[in-house]
């Protein structure tokens, strides 16, 4: 790779050469990601489905949970043109509102296990000893349940708000997130720079999140990046099985289950394919994205 | 000794990369004879081993065979329908390769992958293989040969490996053992004793050997007759002695010079061979060695020196020759090996771009010597 | 093949898995019993009656004194408990029941899941940068990409429905399905929904890891032996391939575990994972923290399971 090339820059102290190198680095990455097509279109359909989000906040063609909008089960038309659910609410207002639902769950499980899982991982890793035994006991057993069905069981306790919802699937998705960080600490930290750091009378706060944190950052985007999709299937899962977000909210996990019925009843498949699309269509758009950020910043890791 | 039991004739063999076409083997000629032992010498990225690839059709993409010939019992390996090539592959010409620790299967027993190569041809009679198998293994004196046979590669020590496959190599008992650098990753006292079985087996079997190396030392103590290779050329052959004493191309003289000698006076350096070989991908117009070469000429720049005989057996590419820069150029004194040091010579404009090095003639001499590998 | 090494490392793991399954079993007990409502909400008991209910199931005692009593019951008789909702009935043997299902979804899942993975993994890699692999990798990411319930849906509508004509129902059938059991026709469309997602995973990494194994140097030794290409690439590259490959049949385990949740209730197949659900909306908790723990055991196994198949693929490991 030619940016890991010695800059004439070596001879400074280590810290402000590796800093220089982490910039010159994330420049090729962005243009090493400008240049993967596939990856681009999915950024641009995750664009759009941003806009689509927003746009629903204030304006759908009709109203989503007005009951009798239109006729049951009518398929698609010029007038609707996803159709109609089993309780005669247009198809296409419910979508564009259920992209609320998938959008924040994933965003918002990204941030949080992001901030969890890096601390957490981030300190055992840097501490080892008890802190470290304690957090790796945790993903173990973490790793020993089912996730699906600690988020059903964290959804029963707290109840059905969009906010517990989110917080069940975090709490099944934090591992890799720590482990990654655990595994990036235990490597950095016997670096020189933070030897230097520690010489210096930097404070672990400050070694952590100053000079460990800077130099894992590529990898734990990535991390997070795939932690969206995770997330998203997750609810849609949830919400499948009747675990979603309060009725009459519409999430396309929750539109595919209404649709279920009258697919396998033989005389109204629309219902389910298009919430189906949609979640399908996104996935897609957030893995191809992730594994053409992951080629582009962190082209040693790959799976 | 006359008859050949192969020709490689105006081999050349290509890369073909997104960045061009790497030439990494052109117009190679050679025979092997009955029972010899032939050195191919080179610096790592001269070509020798892709020479002994494109022999034994295993050049896997991009790479190709562009043009030439490889005539083995009559027949041209290289126009050959894969599945009889397969056929001669391990059973008629075995090849052994540099690092015993990777070439060997991690995951297979030693002793599978012994009988594995005889149960691909019908050489060895099928029950004979198990047997043949142990006794392979005595034969290149790995102790306890029964037992050991059961265990995997990473019990086996590095030399151990490297007998393991030449037991391999040996199994079909094949007319050629091309042998690539077989002593590389090996300690020292290792090195000797493979080199020994090397030898014995040659001597005892009649097996023809082609021994790949960047080390002269390991050709003078193996082989009759060397051919010198650098940037996908031959640049001088002949025989062992003759090169050793007098040789005749200024690339060989300085490989040979960069050779620590126990009876070489203390105090003088060793000489590294100045800048690095050229892009495969742009050759320099004229002679390869020129941008390197102390004792080049004006020629040297424009036209591609053919092979000539310049001794008894003894050929070499070079407008030049050793004879001459020891007669005009005090090639005998020389300590500045820098390209041109010699003739004076710099490169014409516009080839200087092309060149590898851009270190001026006159400038004092920089205080490490860049190392070529 | 079992040396002093592996049993004792056989050892730690099943410590470590009564470790994970009794804080496991004791956190989803206590999440249960601590929720809202009980399995006697439907049955409209107040009051006296309900202090007598909730006294005869021991649901009246502090949360670590049941949950002791609970793991007697399992350490002494080897019982689960009884369930809430059908009152008195014993749920080990209903839960092993569902168990064999859902093991037997899961296996023919995981059966999928591998064939698939791995054989288009090899074929990819083998003709990197053909269309054929351009083909094999777009399936492997819409395949991970596109949630079970999705093909199993579209599954549904194809055979289902449009082709119903064409395979005379062979390929769908109307729920519940025949027997405990169903039929091989009947666990096909399941099966397959259920592993095509976790294919794709396994797809991307065989290729990755043939990809990676075919520049090695003991395939050019392999190819210098003169071997078939066919012996080379299965016996030579595949066997190594296999060792990335196996550190995701973990993952991969709890992958079609959580998918059979969702997979068993679209068919109705009478499983675990549907068994969990229902017990979930019917308060029947004693039968939600059995799933919960079975599931825990099953994963622990796997895993460990695992761990062995990779000294049998790869002689280097030795624990």
């Amino acid at each position: 790779m030619a940016t890991a090339m010695p800059t004439p820059a070596t001879i400074d102290y280590a810290g402000g050469t590796l800093a220089r190198e982490q910039v010159s680095l994330w420049r090729d990455g962005i243009r090493r990601l400008r240049r993967n097509k596939l990856a681009l279109g999915a950024a641009i359909y995750l664009g759009f489905l941003a806009l689509v989000c927003l746009v629903s906040i204030f304006w759908t063609p009709y109203k989503p949970n007005v009951i009798g909008t239109c006729e049951t089960y009518q398929l698609p038309s010029a007038a609707h043109p996803l159709g109609c659910d089993d309780l005669g609410r247009d198809s296409l207002s419910r979508l564009m509102v259920g992209s609320q639902v998938s959008l924040s769950v994933g965003l918002a499980t990204a941030i949080i296990v992001l901030g969890v899982g890096v601390v957490v991982g981030l300190i055992a890793g840097y501490f080892r000893g008890a802190a470290d035994a304690i957090v790796s006991l945790g993903i173990n057993i973490f790793y020993g349940v089912p996730p699906l069905l600690v988020a059903v069981a964290l959804y029963v306790l707290l109840g059905s708000g969009l906010i517990n919802i989110i917080i069940a699937i975090s709490a099944t998705v934090w591992m890799d997130m720590a482990r990654l960080a655990r595994g990036q600490a235990l490597s950095i930290r016997e670096r020189e720079f933070i030897e230097a750091a520690r010489a210096g009378g930097a404070r672990w706060g400050k070694i952590l999140f100053g000079h460990i944190l800077p130099n894992a950052l590529g990898p734990i985007i990535v991390q997070a990046t795939f932690v969206i999709p995770v997330a998203i299937l997750t609810a849609a899962f949830l919400s499948f099985l009747g675990f979603g977000v309060p009725p009459p909210k519409a999430d396309w996990g929750g539109m595919a289950n209404e649709g279920l019925p009258s697919l396998q009843g033989g005389f109204d498949p629309y219902i389910l394919l298009f919430p189906a699309l949609a979640l399908s269509i996104t996935l897609l758009a957030f893995n191809f994205f992730g594994d053409g950020l992951r080629d582009a910043f962190d082209p040693r890791q790959k799976r | 000794m006359a008859n050949p039991v192969l020709q490689v004739q105006d081999l050349s063999t290509s890369f073909f990369t997104g960045d061009g076409e790497v030439k990494a083997v052109r117009n190679v000629n050679f025979n092997l004879f009955n029972g010899e032992t032939l050195g191919l010498v080179g610096e790592s990225g001269c070509g020798k081993s892709v020479t002994a690839m494109s022999i034994l059709g295993l050049v896997q993409r991009p790479g190709k065979i562009v043009n030439g010939k490889i005539v083995f019992k009559g027949q041209d390996l290289v126009r050959m329908p894969a599945e009889e090539l397969r056929e001669i592959r391990g059973r008629d010409i075995a090849m052994i390769f540099q690092d015993p620790l990777s070439s060997l299967n991690p995951v297979l027993r030693v002793g599978f992958q012994i009988d594995e190569a005889m149960k691909a041809h019908d050489k060895v009679p099928a029950d004979q293989i198990a047997q043949r198998g142990v006794d392979l293994l005595k034969e290149v004196r790995v102790p306890d040969a029964a037992r050991r046979i059961k265990d995997y590669p990473h019990q086996f020590s590095g030399g151990m490996r490297q007998r393991a496959m030449i037991a391999m190599g040996l199994s079909n008992r094949p007319e050629i053992l091309i042998a690539d650098e077989p002593t590389t990753a090996l300690d020292v006292t290792v090195q000797a004793q493979i080199l020994e079985l090397l030898r014995d087996l040659n001597q005892e079997m009649g097996t023809s050997i082609i021994l790949i190396t960047h080390n002269l030392g390991v050709v003078a103590g193996l082989c009759k007759r060397v051919i010198v290779m650098y940037a996908g050329e031959i640049v001088e052959e002949g025989p062992v002695d003759q090169i050793f004493e007098s040789p005749q191309h200024p690339y060989t003289w300085s490989l040979l010079r960069s050779i620590p000698r126990i009876d070489a006076d203390r105090r003088e350096r060793l000489k590294s061979i100045e800048g690095l070989p050229p892009d495969l991908i742009a050759l320099p117009p004229g002679c390869e060695f020129s941008p390197r070469c102390p004792f080049r000429i004006e020629k040297c720049f424009t036209q591609d020196p053919e092979l000539e005989t310049v001794g008894p057996a003894q050929r070499a590419a070079c407008w030049v020759t050793m004879k001459r820069a020891y007669a005009e150029m005090g090639a005998a004194d020389i300590t500045d090996t820098r390209p041109g040091a010699a003739s004076g010579i710099r490169p014409p404009k516009g080839i200087e771009a092309r060149v590898a090095d851009r270190r001026e003639l006159n400038a004092p001499p920089l205080p490490t010597p860049a190392s070529d590998e | 093949m079992l040396t002093r090494g592996t049993l004792i490392y056989i050892g730690q793991r099943l410590v470590l898995i009564v470790f994970t399954v009794v804080v496991v079993s004791f956190g989803v007990f206590a999440v249960v019993h601590s929720l809202p409502g009980n399995a006697f909400v439907s049955d409209r008991v107040h009051g006296q009656a309900l202090q007598i209910l909730l006294h005869e199931y021991g649901l009246d005692l502090p949360i670590p004194l049941q949950y002791w009593n609970w793991v007697k019951g399992i350490v002494l008789h080897g019982s689960l408990g009884v369930s809430l909702y059908i009152r008195g009935l014993p749920i080990t043997p209903l839960v092993l029941r569902e168990l064999s299902v859902s093991a037997m979804l899961g296996g023919s899942a995981l059966i999928v899941t591998i064939g698939l993975g791995i054989t288009f993994g090899v074929l990819a890699a083998v003709r990197q940068n053909s269309w054929v692999d351009y083909l094999l990798t777009s399936i492997a990411v819409v395949g991970y990409s596109v949630p079970s319930f999705v093909i199993a849906s579209l599954g549904i509508l194809i055979f289902g429905q449009w082709l119903n004509n064409l395979t005379q129902g062979a390929l769908y059938y109307p729920e519940p399905w025949s027997g405990t059991y169903g039929s091989l026709a009947e666990l096909s469309l399941p099966a397959i929904a259920l592993g095509f997602y976790t294919s794709g995973q396994i797809t991307r990494i065989t290729r990755a890891a043939m990809l990676d194994v075919i520049q090695q140097d003991y395939i050019r030794t392999a190819r210098a032996k003169g071997l078939q290409n066919r012996v080379v690439v299965i016996r030579h590259a595949l066997r190594n391939a296999l060792v990335p490959v196996t550190s995701i049949l973990g993952p991969t385990v709890i992958s079609i575990i959580t998918g059979s949740v969702v997979i068993e209730n679209i068919f109705g197949i009478p499983g675990l994972g549907k068994e969990f659900v229902e017990s979930i909306f019917q308060h029947d908790y004693n039968v939600t923290v059995g799933v919960f723990t079975i599931y825990a055991i099953l994963i622990g196994f796997a895993n460990l399971a695992v761990d062995l198949v990779y000294t049998v693929i790869d002689p280097r490991i030795r624990y």
